[in-house]
């Protein structure tokens, strides 16, 4: 997949399925995943990983993976990447 | 012993979103029940009593992190609204909020949005369990809700008892104030319409597909509703200390059990009877006090008669000159919340000097054609004391009674 294209998708499931009230297209490649960045909890670090795994048919096994892969935006995508090879 | 005082009251209910309109329909006569649209159902009835959407969004929600708003249940965004508005109208300031007890009634929860998320699971929208769907359900979520977004810190209870819930949050509120627990106490009932207990009322046959007509001979069932409402009640010497409207008095409440069915009333009202009796007991009055009667008036067949009979009895050759009307013709049968809305609209009755009347009553069942059952549209009447009952199934009854302000 195309890199601009999995940033895309990656802000599209963080609106729909965490249900933020902002497009898309206005989250920054670099925001911050949790934290005052897109105004996430606890909660929605849970439905999060359930999402990306369910999504992207990638595994993330512990807490230790999830702060690296959830850190950014940007990590995010580098995660997944990574990960589908 | 201290008095209590109601100097607050907040509303959302198909007959609108605060307490004015709230007002202004129930003097009218005008029915908030029409067509079902909150969700698809093919069953014997179609009709509901609804909060459209979309629900105004209470202003206390921005003191909520944006995370916690966004999973807010309805029922918990409505009573969001109540309690602004009641606290509004009271004037209450930081530091007494920060004391304030909390009741909360309600029945549902966050069921409507567990529903949805049962069927995005099943019908594979959803490919495993999503926690944020689920986060509203219980009903304690409410009281966190009133409470985060508030800053209250004092005592705080759920209550769930079916269609007496809220009464009994009110009923409790007035307990703690009278007794000095709290200076302050905000009494709040919420429920929102779900399928469980739609298609359950449904399905035993109590709703009536044309519209509940409580006391009349034709009717055939209740109409289920939704919406909150919330009262501030507070100690009446404190109130009057700051200047505050006393709109009415709390002077005394009772609750009793049936022990008879889960879901039908004991026929004799023996458990209506002794809420009725304790209530006015509590109240130091003898039923000759009473200027008005709220009624639970669901439009059943069994509980209107069972009402009639337990008022026969306490009121006897008086009733017929009581005035005694069922507000729930024009809100459906809110449930959970159904206690605080029609303590709600029997505040407003004493202090706005008018009896609510029973809108779609037509023809009055002829046992009860001495009655005065206010048919169809309301009046004024100043009344100095009434009474608003609440029977929930399993045989959960509250009375409550009510005094004119000033």
């Amino acid at each position: 997949m195309d890199r601009n294209a999995l940033f895309a998708e990656v802000k599209q499931l963080l609106v729909t399925g965490l249900r933020l009230d902002r497009p898309a297209g206005e989250i920054p490649d670099d925001s911050p995943i949790f934290g005052d960045g897109l105004g996430l909890d606890s909660i929605d670090a849970l439905e999060l990983v359930v999402l990306v795994e369910d999504r992207f048919r990638v595994s993330i096994p512990d807490e230790e993976v999830g702060k690296r892969a959830f850190a950014s935006v940007r990590s995010l995508v580098d995660f997944i990447e990574t990960e589908r090879g | 012993m201290r008095q209590v005082a109601v100097t607050g009251l907040g509303a959302i209910t198909a007959l609108g979103g605060d307490v004015a309109a709230f007002a202004a329909a129930l003097a009218d006569g005008r029915c908030g029940v029409g067509p079902l649209t909150r969700f698809a159902y093919t069953g014997r009835c179609a009709l509901a009593a609804e909060v459209p959407e979309p629900a105004p969004r209470g202003s206390a929600c921005d003191a909520l992190p944006r995370a916690t708003e966004r999973r807010l249940s309805r029922p918990d965004r409505f009573a969001l609204v109540a309690v602004e508005q009641a606290v509004g109208q009271a004037g209450l300031d930081v530091p007494a909020l920060r004391t304030a007890a909390l009741f909360v009634g309600a029945t549902v929860g966050g069921m409507a949005e567990s529903e949805e998320a049962y069927r995005r699971r099943q019908t594979g929208e959803d490919r495993r369990w999503r926690m944020s769907r689920l986060v509203g359900t219980p009903l304690s979520t409410t009281a966190a809700a009133i409470a985060q977004a508030f800053a209250v810190h004092g005592p705080r209870a759920t209550f769930s008892t079916a269609c007496s819930s809220s009464a009994l949050a009110v009923a409790e509120a007035a307990t703690a104030v009278r007794s000095g627990r709290a200076d302050v106490a905000l009494a709040v009932g919420t429920d929102a319409l779900c399928r469980v207990t739609y298609a359950g009322f449904d399905a035993l046959q109590a709703l009536d597909p044309r519209g509940c007509r409580p006391f009349d001979r034709d009717r055939g069932g209740l109409s289920l509703g939704e919406g909150a409402a919330a009262l501030v009640l507070e100690d009446a010497a404190g109130a009057r200390a700051r200047g505050a409207r006393i709109l009415a008095r709390v002077l005394g409440h009772a609750s009793s059990s049936d022990a008879h069915h889960v879901t039908a009333p004991d026929p004799e009202g023996r458990g209506a009877l002794a809420a009725l009796r304790g209530a006015l007991a509590s109240a130091a009055l003898s039923p000759d006090a009473v200027d008005y009667v709220n009624a639970h008036g669901t439009g059943t067949r069994q509980n209107d008669e069972m009402e009639v009979r337990v008022m026969r009895t306490v009121f006897g050759a008086r009733l017929p000159h009581l005035p005694v009307s069922s507000t729930k013709a024009q809100l459906g049968h809110c449930l959970g919340a159904a206690g605080a809305i029609e303590a709600v609209a029997t505040v407003l009755a004493l202090d706005g000097a008018f009896l609510p009347p029973t809108a779609t009553l037509r023809v009055p069942d002829p046992a009860w054609s001495d009655l005065d059952l206010v048919p169809v549209a309301g009046r004024r009447q100043t009344s100095e004391v009434a009474v608003t009952s609440s029977y929930g199934f399993g045989g959960h009854n509250v009375t409550l009674v009510l005094g004119r302000g000033g």
